[in-house]
């Protein structure tokens, strides 16, 4: 069974991964990615890391790839193959290929495959349970853990610094927002059959004063207006 | 004999034909709980506005979802010219496996003796326990922006990106609403976290993450008032615009699915489970209290429904990035010191 399970799962990350590469419209690139992912949680699951099989879902099929079909439907409609680069760039893309394949070279043959005749390692019961990886990460890899993090929140400041709307977010809804702006203040009996047949009016609102004329010029805009029930005024 | 489950780190093996016996009963279960909650949500809705709801079919209108799914799959299937063929057949199956998948974690009850076999009342129990539902909830945003790419239609594609950047946010929300449940109780697993409410259930301490688990499961499962996908003044029907017969109507039972299963989660982590209070009633009532406790949470759904108007896209966005997810960041740092400081 559990070979039967690796054999498809390790073709389904092979044939995703090649997909990823050779695919000429994006968004099936996109699609094949989030196949191989899926594929390798399966193999994380046959090592019995079933916290890192749900992490790899969750993180990257769910979150990031998502975006990146997000990006890909958006920009790329698919009638538009993806060029195939200019001859500088294949020699730099085969300069880097040629290095990962010595690193890997180096990494694999310096081990000089002695785990080939091993039996693995055996399982530990609790292996990679999402209490283990807890607390491997809080005691033994405390400083990789934080400066992984703290990575991210680089990449994160970065993003919100190129994305921020250079006006202050004023654009799209000249409001500002408010916390709370969604309760609106209403009368006991509002939205009632008994205000609907008229027997509990609302209370008369109070004519709206004329917002003062702002002393400086350049400021943007008056008070917060906090969404001043604009339904009740119009049933007065 | 016992089998091995590869990604179940079981409490005990269960032989294999008990796991396809319960894999054929949850399915069952399942099943038979979207058509009621389908029922529910037009006969319900109904009342509530003051009128009868569907009561032409059946005794009380009851055989109505047969009659409208049965409607459904002898219609034509078509598609439009512009659709990409295999992704626009795919794309329901993908809603309906997520959400029939997540159903199997769903605890019924704890394990029963049955004839001298002990049998799980659950799917799986597994030890990433309330995480494997949101790896398929994180995958069911794939059925809906893959429905909406390759109908190649305009409406489809932007009620798509919609639900999906409405499922992707609110997803975040509801994370962690449910994480200040995983600190106290000091599990993942669903049924380790139902037993760890034997004392008191969790809507009690964990009120803040309770509401914030409720209004980001009906933005979840795009349920009204967040239905925005559906939109029909500015959007048509959303990303199942171009969807009709049999695969309209997977798409349409996913979508009760996933109220059922957010229902159902929602019972497990706040309301206690298979307990109820004060009484400790023999085994065999354990499935049928999920089960009403399921339908009544089910009926707050339907009661939000008839409440509340849509909010504009903006203010969803808003609410779900700058309330709903400080707020249950919030929830998640004070349960954690509370926990600590009265360990």
């Amino acid at each position: 069974m559990a070979e039967v399970i690796f054999f498809i799962a390790a073709i389904g990350a092979l044939a995703g991964a090649i997909g990823v590469v050779t695919l000429h419209n994006p968004f099936y690139s996109v699609l094949a990615l989030v196949g191989h992912l899926i594929s390798l949680a399966a193999l994380f699951l046959l090592l019995r890391a079933e916290f890192l099989a749900a992490a790899q879902v969750i993180v990257y099929a769910g979150a990031v790839t998502v975006l990146y079909v997000f990006v890909v439907s958006y920009v790329g409609d698919g009638t538009v193959p993806l060029g195939r680069g200019g001859a500088r760039l294949r020699v730099i893309a085969g300069l880097f290929i040629g290095m990962l394949f010595v690193e890997l070279c180096i990494a694999m043959l310096g081990s000089g495959l002695k785990a080939i005749d091993g039996d693995g390692a055996p399982y530990v019961p609790g292996f990679g349970s999402p209490a283990d990886i807890g607390e491997a990460l809080l005691t033994k890899f405390q400083l990789p853990f934080q400066i992984a993090s703290l990575l991210l929140l680089t990449a994160t400041v970065g993003a919100v610094m190129l994305a921020r709307r250079r006006d202050g977010g004023r654009a799209l809804d000249d409001r500002p927002y408010v916390p709370g702006q969604y309760i609106t203040p209403r009368s006991l009996f509002s939205g009632t059959l008994a205000e609907a047949v008229g027997r509990m009016r609302a209370p008369p609102e109070e004519p709206r004063q004329p917002a003062p004329v702002p002393a400086a010029a350049p400021a943007p805009r008056d008070g917060a207006n906090p969404a001043s029930g604009d339904d009740a005024g119009e049933e007065a | 004999m016992s089998v091995l489950v590869p990604f179940a780190e079981v409490g005990f093996a269960e032989s294999w034909w008990i796991q396809i016996i319960k894999a054929v009963v949850i399915f069952l279960v399942g099943f038979t709980l979207v058509p009621l909650a389908l029922m529910l949500d037009r006969k319900l809705m109904g009342r509530m506005q003051m009128r009868y709801g569907p009561n032409r079919v059946g005794p009380y209108g009851a055989l109505q979802p047969m009659a409208d799914i049965g409607k459904l799959l002898f219609k034509q299937q078509f598609r439009p010219r512009t659709s990409v063929g295999f992704l626009f057949a795919f794309a329901p199956v993908i809603s309906m496996i997520c959400a029939a998948a997540t159903f199997a974690i769903i605890p019924f009850g704890g394990t029963v003796d049955i004839f001298g076999t002990e049998v799980g009342l659950y799917g799986i129990d597994v030890s990433i326990g309330i995480l494997f539902a949101f790896a398929f909830s994180g995958l069911s945003v794939y059925g809906l922006m893959l429905g909406g790419w390759a109908s190649g239609s305009k409406y489809s594609f932007l009620g798509a990106m919609r639900s999906a950047a409405q499922l992707i946010s609110y997803e975040l929300a509801m994370g962690f609403s449910i994480l200040g449940i995983v600190i106290t109780a000091g599990t993942l697993s669903l049924t380790g976290i139902v037993e760890a409410q034997s004392g008191m259930w969790y809507i009690v301490p964990q009120f803040v993450g309770f509401c914030i688990y409720i209004v980001s499961a009906f933005a979840e499962t795009g349920r009204p008032p967040f239905d925005l996908s559906e939109a029909e003044a500015e959007l048509v029907g959303g990303y199942s615009t171009e969807y009709g017969g049999g695969r309209f109507a997977t798409y349409y039972a996913a979508e009760y699915f996933h109220m059922v299963i957010a229902s159902a989660i929602a019972v497990t982590m706040f309301l206690g489970g298979w307990q109820l209070p004060f009484v400790d009633p023999p085994t065999w009532v354990d499935p049928i209290v999920v089960l009403v406790k399921t339908v009544l949470v089910i009926c707050v759904f339907v009661w939000a429904r008839t409440t509340f108007p849509r909010p504009r896209y903006d203010q969803l966005m808003a609410l779900g990035w700058k309330i709903l997810l400080p707020l249950a960041t919030a929830n998640v740092i004070v349960t954690a010191i509370i926990v600590v400081v009265t360990d």
